[in-house]
């Protein structure tokens, strides 16, 4: 199944970085060597307040059918919902998906109602 | 027929029991609000959430001829010696009613007192007000 459609309550987003290797010397100076061409590591959370059980047991499933941080995905257009600029800005670029960087987390409201929140790592 | 109800109508009855000298009582129903606003929304949405009743009453510090002081039931639940504190026996039944006739409107709730002030003061009736907070539903809702 895909990562669930809804949209979330909050969202946070770091655009990761660039596989970089800092030096730096006794005297202070500093040489940074890149070692790709791809930005990765990017990182969304996601908080999805006061949803219905059911709807909270779609995450439970999805962590499910990824094998938790195993496999990657993309995330439905719902994720980005009410950004108003370019969808690719908090999205992976072009060769990274998606992760789960940990388990989801399930908070319970009251009977019936829950709040998940997921974190995400962008990989290649 | 057509009524409007003053202060005159109503009584706080303790397990059942008019208590006799109530001059005032109020309770307050409360609904938590879960807000479902989403990042895209422009207007706040929410759902429901827990709900709790609580209240308030003022009773006058009054001996009866058999020498009881009705508020005195109420007002051990807190006022007392010992060090065992408030338990759950402490629970008191609380009816705040509406009175027409044998029409009875009532309102029925377990509570804890939560709260009891009382002090004399010269040219004053000795008062105590007390505040309740429900535990549960209600138990009778006719209002």
């Amino acid at each position: 199944m895909p990562f669930p459609s809804l949209r979330p309550t909050s969202r946070s987003f770091e655009p990761g970085d660039w596989p970089i290797k800092t030096f730096r010397s006794q005297s202070g100076a500093e040489v940074r060597i890149l070692y790709g061409s791809a930005r990765t590591g990017m990182a969304i959370e996601l908080s999805y307040e006061n949803i219905t059980d059911s709807q909270a047991e779609t995450f439970l499933t999805h962590y499910n059918e990824t094998l938790g941080t195993l496999r990657t995905f993309t995330l439905p257009s719902e994720a980005r919902t009410g950004w108003t600029g370019s969808a690719g800005s908090i999205n992976v670029p072009s060769g990274n998906a998606w992760r789960y960087s940990k388990a989801p987390a399930l908070t319970a409201v009251r009977p019936g109602v829950s709040t998940v929140t997921v974190s995400l790592i962008g990989v290649l | 027929m057509a009524k409007v109800y003053t202060g005159r109508d109503g009584q706080l009855l303790l397990a059942g029991v008019t208590l006799v000298k109530v001059t005032s009582w109020g309770l307050q129903a409360d609904l938590e609000l879960l807000e479902t606003t989403g990042v895209s929304d422009n207007v706040r949405t929410f759902t429901p959430g827990v709900q709790s009743f609580s209240g308030t009453a003022n009773l006058l510090y009054y001996k009866a001829d058999d020498n009881s002081i009705d508020a005195s039931k109420l007002l051990q639940k807190l006022v007392r010696t010992g060090t065992a504190g408030v338990t759950t026996s402490d629970l008191v039944t609380l009816t705040l009613r509406l009175v027409d006739g044998t029409d009875l409107n009532d309102v029925t709730l377990s509570a804890y007192i939560t709260s009891l002030s009382i002090g004399a003061a010269v040219g004053e009736i000795v008062s105590a007000q007390i505040s309740f907070q429900a535990t549960g539903g209600l138990t009778t809702a006719t209002v």
